[in-house]
């Protein structure tokens, strides 16, 4: 093994741990107004753990498994503009599904469905396939990422509204609910999914060599290209995956609500997502990325709203009150602050050398 | 000094980190001249024109436009003392309209405060008219095509009242008519007395409109001459130069008697690229490429590789039919490929030594089939050693190296994939005499090993030492193929030089 320095000034430069800095802080203020904030019970009747930590891990599932696949786009120098829009056509598709034969089904709610994998499975195809319509408009197209998945963007909510005929259905079927609001033991199952998916993709990604080519084709396409790597192949696979991942967000979110709301499902999560991203670590210029980074940024995102949510900031002064705390976080993690803090520590460390 | 001459720039310098970029240079331009300034690549012409031009700044010497020191901070400034350039990228904004384009910046203004579009237009077609243009000022640039455009940024940089033109590769995207064009327009010029300098690597059009020129070589000074001083043999041999014999005992392997054809190529080409070229080497053969820049040698060793499809024709690898769609069908063969631009094509900036080298290997395995990480150092270790790459480790980004060093690390990429055949695009350019020798040695090596080596470069010395075989190269197809051995840099200059006037005629016809 070869060494690797952990010496404070090389942490104090990694955007991470100034992500990871800023949560902590967050989470201090959190605790100091409201001190029961960190505690953790399990409900008793249903043997749930429930508590003000659970639930923004538990909320920010949406944003992490979409930001998965936008660290990827971002790595790659693009970005993924339709996630929040492809989040409604897998509720609305989903929904539409269980509600097939629904003219046999007096009772107003309870539809079940005949194969109810359809349900599952059809959205994410469909939003599989979206996605790689992303990835060959840019990789065989040549179109700028922005443009290209603006398409969808635009698009993908008409897309969800003709699929439900511009209706919002609901169902109660209780196998569906459990994807949303169900648990595996004591975890909540948005969690499970999330925990599932980061870990996949971790593996996925540097278990093989894809997130070395991804970081290659982002760095400089043209040489990877004519290092031997099919670089349209990579990029059409991240969109794809970028898509596959929304797909299961929709499916969360609309079990959550257990209805397709085409107009307000994923709304701004292309945003959340790459916000994540950057937060995380990862330049929007491309190159190296880390998953890591990204979770933790969703975490942060998501720790923001919870904390305006809980302390009774008007509904108004939402927007503006999360955009100054991420821009805090911003400041934080550019460049000459971390420079500043790094030179500190590197002083310090000669100091009690010397 | 002689009344007519216009710009005097003695004793130029120009130093940047680690090169002397210009060193002692002096320029004369005279009025109602056509001066071409020539030189291969990196050589300084563009760095004597950023001197002049202020992009770059001077470290000694005098710039004297008309009996006047002058120092040029900035293009602005220059263009304001009468020197506009026109560069080979047009620079205007294509979706401006020609008048716009024209006058951007200093459109004439009604009462001081809004554009007078009328006067604006009118005085941009009487520009036009000057130019035997007719054409509608009206419309976007875009409308036009590129040697329009082109004559619209010479009009534009002639019309702030310039003293001199300079025209950095004015003609590379022009065809044959475009060009007839742009010199009516630069006679007329020259008639009205400005002093225009002129660059570009078409010999033929230099000996067409120039009155003089003058070379440069790697940042000296080689002379100023009458156009009918050098004939283009002279012109092509003080361009090249002869790179001092500094390389070690090089000695060229024979290629053994018995060898089977490794590769072989016949009538391959992409149209306007490469018209039809056939090619063929053996086993352990060190084959050259030589010819000027844009002598199509690139294009043809990129359709070897698969980088560019080839049009037609068929490629044969140890006897077997192959069809190279892309660079990954041909690294499946074992064909590797160094390209010219390292910055662009060759170097991933960003990413570690150890991954810049297993890319390739990497790729051919699939992203699918991972090396491990062990895998990996043990890989970059034992090239950074047989190469002596100079690194602490192989954790560095590749961007931080130095230029023979990245070189180096390109050709671990491709040595690591135990290739058959590998092709290099001038690996030896722009790097220093040492590492330029080491990398000639490893070339020959690999050729000891039973490796056919594919070698472009412009310096014919170092093709001449190092191949078995030359395929010379000019105008898009290959003109002769001659034994490493026996030939001599005159010879290739002789049929280098000579189709620049007979290889002109037959592409017309083409």
């Amino acid at each position: 093994m070869k060494k690797r320095s952990f010496n404070l000034a090389s942490l104090t430069r990694s955007k991470i741990t100034w992500a990871v800095v800023a949560e902590v802080l967050i989470l201090l203020v959190c605790f100091v107004i409201r001190p029961d904030f960190f505690s953790i019970k399990i409900q008793e009747s249903t043997g749930v753990l429930y508590g003000s930590l659970i639930d923004i891990v538990n909320r920010s599932a949406e944003i992490s498994i979409i930001a998965m696949g936008m660290t990827l786009a971002i790595a790659l120098g693009g970005t993924d503009l339709s996630v929040g829009a492809l989040v409604a056509v897998s509720g609305a598709m989903a929904l539409k599904l269980m509600r097939w034969d629904v003219l046999e089904y007096v009772t107003p709610g309870n539809y079940s469905v005949k194969p109810f994998w359809m349900a599952i499975l059809f959205p994410l195809i469909t939003c599989t396939l979206m996605g790689l319509f992303n990835g060959v408009l840019i990789a065989k197209g040549g179109m700028q990422p922005f443009i290209a998945t603006l398409i969808l963007m635009v698009s993908g909510r008409g897309i969800a509204q003709i699929l439900t005929d511009g209706k919002q259905f609901t169902t109660m079927y209780a196998p569906f609910k459990v994807i949303g609001q169900g648990n595996l033991g004591p975890i909540p199952m948005p969690i499970v999914i999330m925990a599932v998916v980061c870990i996949l993709m971790g593996l996925f990604v540097r278990k093989t060599a894809f997130g070395t080519f991804v970081e290659s084709v982002g760095v400089n396409r043209s040489a990877s290209r004519l290092s031997g790597i099919s670089s349209d192949a990579v990029i059409m696979i991240v969109y794809s995956i970028t898509g596959f991942l929304s797909g299961i967000a929709g499916l969360i979110y609309s079990s959550r609500i257990m209805s397709n709301d085409s107009n307000n499902a994923g709304i701004n999560y292309e945003m959340d997502a790459i916000l994540a991203v950057v937060i995380g670590g990862t330049a929007m210029t491309g190159g190296r990325f880390s998953l890591v980074g990204t979770l933790i940024g969703s975490i942060i995102i998501r720790t923001i709203v919870t904390f305006v949510y809980y302390f009774g900031i008007v509904a108004e002064a939402t927007m503006a009150f999360k955009a100054l705390i991420i821009a805090v976080v911003i400041i934080l993690q550019s460049e000459p602050v971390r420079e500043y803090f790094a030179r500190r520590s590197d002083k310090r460390a000669m100091v009690k050398r010397g | 000094m002689p009344d007519n001459i216009i710009l005097e720039m003695k004793q130029i310098e120009i130093t940047f980190p680690g090169v002397k970029a210009l060193d002692q240079v002096d320029f004369t331009l005279r009025k109602g001249e056509v001066h071409s300034l020539l030189g291969e690549n990196g050589a300084g012409k563009s760095t004597l024109i950023k001197c002049l031009t202020g992009v770059n700044h001077k470290d000694a010497g005098q710039i004297i436009l008309d009996g006047v020191e002058i120092n040029p901070q900035s293009p602005e400034q220059a263009m304001e003392m009468g020197i506009s350039t026109v560069f080979q990228e047009i620079n205007l904004c294509p979706n401006l309209t020609v008048a716009e384009n024209i006058f951007i910046g200093r459109q004439p203004m009604k009462r001081g405060r809004t554009i007078d579009w009328k006067t604006m237009n009118r005085r941009a077609d009487e520009l036009m008219e000057r130019f035997h243009l007719d054409i509608d000022v009206t419309r976007p640039l875009s409308f036009y095509s590129t040697a329009i455009q082109q004559m619209v940024s010479i009009a534009r940089a002639v019309d702030v009242k310039a003293k001199i033109l300079i025209l950095d590769e004015p003609t590379s995207s022009l065809d044959d008519n475009e060009v007839k064009l742009l010199f009516d327009v630069m006679r007329d010029l020259r008639e009205e007395g400005m002093g225009i300098i002129f660059i570009t690597h078409f010999l033929d059009q230099v000996y067409e409109i120039s009155d003089r020129m003058t070379i440069l070589r790697n940042g000296h000074l080689i002379g100023s001459y009458g156009i009918h001083d050098l004939n283009k043999v002279q012109l092509v041999t003080e361009m090249i130069g002869k790179d001092i014999d500094v390389i070690f005992n090089l000695k060229r392997a024979d290629v053994k008697a018995d060898a089977a054809y490794m590769l072989e190529a016949e009538h391959i080409g992409i149209p306007g690229k490469v018209k039809d070229i056939s090619v063929n080497i053996k086993e352990g053969e060190l084959l050259g490429f030589a010819g000027l820049l844009g002598s199509g040698r690139t294009e043809t060793a990129e359709m070897l590789f698969g980088a560019e499809k080839t049009a037609k024709g068929s490629i044969r690898k140890k006897g077997k039919d192959v069809s190279l769609k892309n660079p990954h069908d041909a690294i499946m063969e074992k064909i590797a490929f160094c390209p010219e631009d390292r910055k662009l094509d060759g170097i991933i900036g960003d990413l570690s030594i150890r991954e810049n080298i297993m890319l390739a290997v990497q790729a051919r395995r699939g992203f699918l089939h991972p090396m491990s990480r062990s895998e990996q150092e043990k890989l970059a270790d034992k090239y950074i050693k047989a190469l002596g790459i100079a690194t602490p480790d192989a954790e560095k980004k590749i961007a931080e190296l130095s230029g023979g060093n990245q070189q180096k690390v390109i050709l671990a990429r491709w040595m690591a994939t135990e290739p058959d055949v590998l092709i290099l695009d001038e690996p030896t350019r722009g790097i220093d005499v040492g590492a330029k020798a080491e990398i000639q040695r490893l070339m020959l090596e690999m050729c000891g090993d039973g490796v056919s080596v594919i070698f472009i470069s412009s310096e014919l010395d170092e093709i001449i030492r190092c191949s078995n075989r030359i395929v010379i190269m000019r105008d898009r197809e290959k003109v002769a193929e001659v034994d490493g051995a026996t030939c001599t840099q005159q010879n290739i200059l002789n049929i280098i030089a000579e189709g620049s006037v007979a290889g002109k005629d037959k592409e017309a016809g083409v």
